[in-house]
């Protein structure tokens, strides 16, 4: 049976509504707000044309949350994307109590994020489990605990958030695998292929759909990391990323919602871009292949 | 049959009138713990049984984002009667007209009540002072003793405070003399402020023109604060300095009156030294903070707000909050009269000390003070800044807010 189009309108107008209401006129109204000088509280307000995007440029806390956001980005995707292959290359394998590996990778997924961030504060801790383990291979960690030391707090977070994240990515490669036929890798097999000749000749290539929307849906989701920084340390010991520096600007110190607007716009531009250049690259070297 | 039904009538009639005759009230207050919520309800339920023609509605509301959803309560517009406000939050307000000016019905005297200072912005009064707070220095006996100090030491100069820190370091690798704070947010501040105020120093000019964050005494207070973070600190949360503390790790810390709550419930056993913060000369000046009661400009209900707020800061309806709490400092002065604050030495410290505070400016761009001030300390303790620098860029950044 075939709907009318008025039907179908009518049918999709729940989610029209709360999109249009929800969405869309918060997103276009802070793109305003963003050449304004609102703020939450004052009861009036100035349209200052592109001087908040220039007050931007120049806020060294802001190019600092940036950098430390690109640190967080750059390092966890790499690692995220290899170890989510690597475990799903093992978990794909036919063996014995496989089904438990599967599910004890995709746990941490699962788990609220609020959950798993108070665990891992209370792991990163001086006298810790963490700090313990360091200490019995023989390295010497921070003294007052791994979130409590700038050399260590940013790269602790994103140590968390890889290993929160890579049961989840580790599932997609693995259903990206089982689609790839078997008959290449039988006839990969009779050319006397080794593993490391099929793995690159086949299951890279074939996978490479796959990696690409794993790196872009993981780089979007790593530049709006948030929760963690907000649970674990509140942006202190130099771990302030752009999502928690808007997040500041709006909601904590002056409720500059112009400016944190800006900022959020300027952010999502960074990440469009960010997604268009692994698109290109991507795509470019299948054509490559 | 026709009787009954217009008995029934009339009763519900005469009921709904009634109802409808009450005044409801809102408040939004941030007292949740389950040892203290009942003591809350309770005082409001004989609240309503003083004012039969007022209901209140209770709200709880948690540290972690009471404030956001006051702010976003207040500027929709809507929002509660009665607000409870942490005294860094009122300028804010009352600087953007969220607040009703309470100054035509509140006549604050200091023989009465302590805090209005803090609820006073450009003269006028916005809020009322229910509990207030403060720090104290509490000291580990057993370590002084250790360390060859007599029983009755507690040092009064923060040069005796210093040289005590140090001979408790030194008597153990795993023993420190002073609890420091790692760069916790809204926290770090309120444990450099007493050492900055004990050594003299101010953040603006007393005509408010200018911000003098980085004057001399302020750097000395900062490497004083870093001297003893650097050398005998034992730097964690403040949940974890208390927890090293009571388990004998610590000499020094800072701490409120949570800490003597802690102590009670959980029954350790701590040879427990509480003293006035030690200054230059003795004694010195503590953080002063606390909670307040006021009233959303945007309420009808103006009237049975203030006489909801009266109730609950009574001297009476305060000492019933302080003994659920355990709370030290109730800023009715009457209250403090009570012979639960006066038979008990470590409250007594409290409220002795209440009396050798400053507050924060009241400013409506605290939030933001407090941050460069918080990233000042960060810088010089955590950081490769020297306290000087540091300071002298936080002042740099509230001078340049103040100039816009």
């Amino acid at each position: 049976m075939r709907l009318s189009r008025s039907n179908s309108l009518i049918l999709s107008l729940p989610w029209l509504v709360t999109f249009i209401l929800f969405w869309l006129f918060p997103l276009l109204y802070s793109l305003i707000m963003g050449f304004s000088d609102y703020r939450l509280l004052a009861t009036d307000f100035d349209w200052i044309g592109w001087d908040n995007y220039r007050e931007l440029a120049a806020d060294d806390n802001f190019l600092s949350a940036l950098k430390n956001t690109f640190v967080f980005v750059l390092g966890t995707i790499p690692v995220t994307t290899v170890i989510a292959l690597a475990l799903a290359l093992f978990v794909s394998r036919g063996f014995k109590g496989r089904g438990l590996f599967r599910a004890g990778f995709f746990l941490p997924s699962v788990t609220s994020m609020v959950v798993i961030a108070l665990i891992f504060t209370n792991l990163y801790q001086r006298g810790g489990y963490i700090a313990l383990l360091a200490r019995f291979a023989g390295l010497s960690p921070p003294e007052h605990g791994f979130l409590f030391d700038r050399a260590t707090a940013l790269y602790s977070i994103m140590a968390m958030d890889v290993w929160m994240s890579v049961g989840y990515y580790m599932l997609i490669f693995l259903a990206g695998l089982k689609a790839i036929p078997d008959e290449l890798y039988e006839a990969a097999e009779l050319n006397g292929a080794g593993w490391w000749r099929r793995f690159w000749s086949i299951t890279l290539p074939l996978l490479r759909p796959v990696a690409l929307f794993i790196i872009v849906i993981n780089s979007i989701k790593s530049f709006q990391v948030f929760v963690e920084i907000f649970v674990m340390t509140k942006g202190k010991f130099d771990t302030a990323t752009a999502v928690y520096f808007i997040y500041e600007q709006g909601l904590q110190t002056q409720f500059r919602f112009g400016y944190a607007s800006a900022a959020a716009y300027l952010l999502f531009v960074i990440i469009a871009m960010f997604s268009i250049v692994q698109f290109v690259l991507l795509r470019r070297r299948r054509a490559l292949w | 049959m026709f009787r009954i039904c217009l008995l029934t009538l009339l009763a519900l009639i005469v009921t709904g009138s009634h109802v409808a005759a009450k005044t409801t009230i809102e408040w939004w207050q941030f007292w949740t713990d389950p040892s203290v919520k009942p003591t809350i309800r309770a005082i409001v339920d004989d609240f309503e049984k003083a004012n039969p023609d007022i209901e209140v509605k209770l709200t709880d509301l948690t540290w972690a984002n009471g404030h956001e959803k006051i702010v976003i309560a207040l500027a929709s517009g809507t929002g509660p009667d009665v607000l409870e406000l942490g005294s860094d939050w009122i300028a804010q307000f009352a600087a953007t007209g969220h607040l009703r000016d309470l100054s035509e019905h509140l006549s604050p005297d200091s023989n009465e009540s302590q805090g209005y200072g803090m609820a006073t912005y450009e003269g006028r009064l916005y809020a009322k002072p229910w509990i207030l707070g403060t720090r104290v220095m509490f000291a580990n006996r057993d370590l002084l003793t250790r360390a060859g100090y007599n029983p009755e030491f507690a040092p009064a100069t923060l040069d005796q405070f210093k040289q005590a820190a140090f001979k408790i370091t030194a008597l153990d690798k795993e023993i420190y003399g002073w609890g420091s704070n790692a760069a916790e947010k809204h926290r770090l501040y309120k444990k450099y402020l007493p050492f900055f105020w004990s050594q003299g120093a101010q953040i603006f000019t007393d005509d408010k023109r200018y911000c003098v964050l980085s004057s001399d005494k302020a750097i000395k207070a900062l490497q004083l604060y870093k001297e003893l973070h650097d050398s005998c600190g034992y730097v964690a949360n403040q949940r974890g300095i208390e927890d090293a503390f009571l388990d004998g790790k610590i000499g020094f810390l800072i701490s409120g009156d949570w800490l003597l709550k802690r102590i009670e419930l959980e029954q350790r056993n701590i040879n427990l030294v509480s003293t006035l913060f030690p200054g230059l000369k003795f004694p010195g000046r503590s953080f002063q903070g606390g909670e307040f009661l006021a009233v959303n400009a945007a309420s009808d209900q103006a009237e049975a707000a203030m006489k909801l707020i009266d109730f609950v800061t009574s001297p009476e309806a305060q000492v019933r909050f302080c003994k659920a709490n355990r709370s030290a400092n109730p800023s009715s002065k009457q209250a403090q009269q009570d012979d639960y604050f006066q038979t008990n030495l470590h409250l007594q410290t409290f409220i002795k000390q209440m009396s050798m505070v400053r507050h924060p400016p009241v400013d409506p761009d605290w939030v933001y003070i407090e941050n460069a001030i918080e990233e000042a300390v960060e810088e010089a303790l955590f950081g490769s800044g020297l306290p000087a620098e540091a300071l002298r860029q936080a002042r740099q950044k509230i001078a340049e807010l103040k100039q816009k």
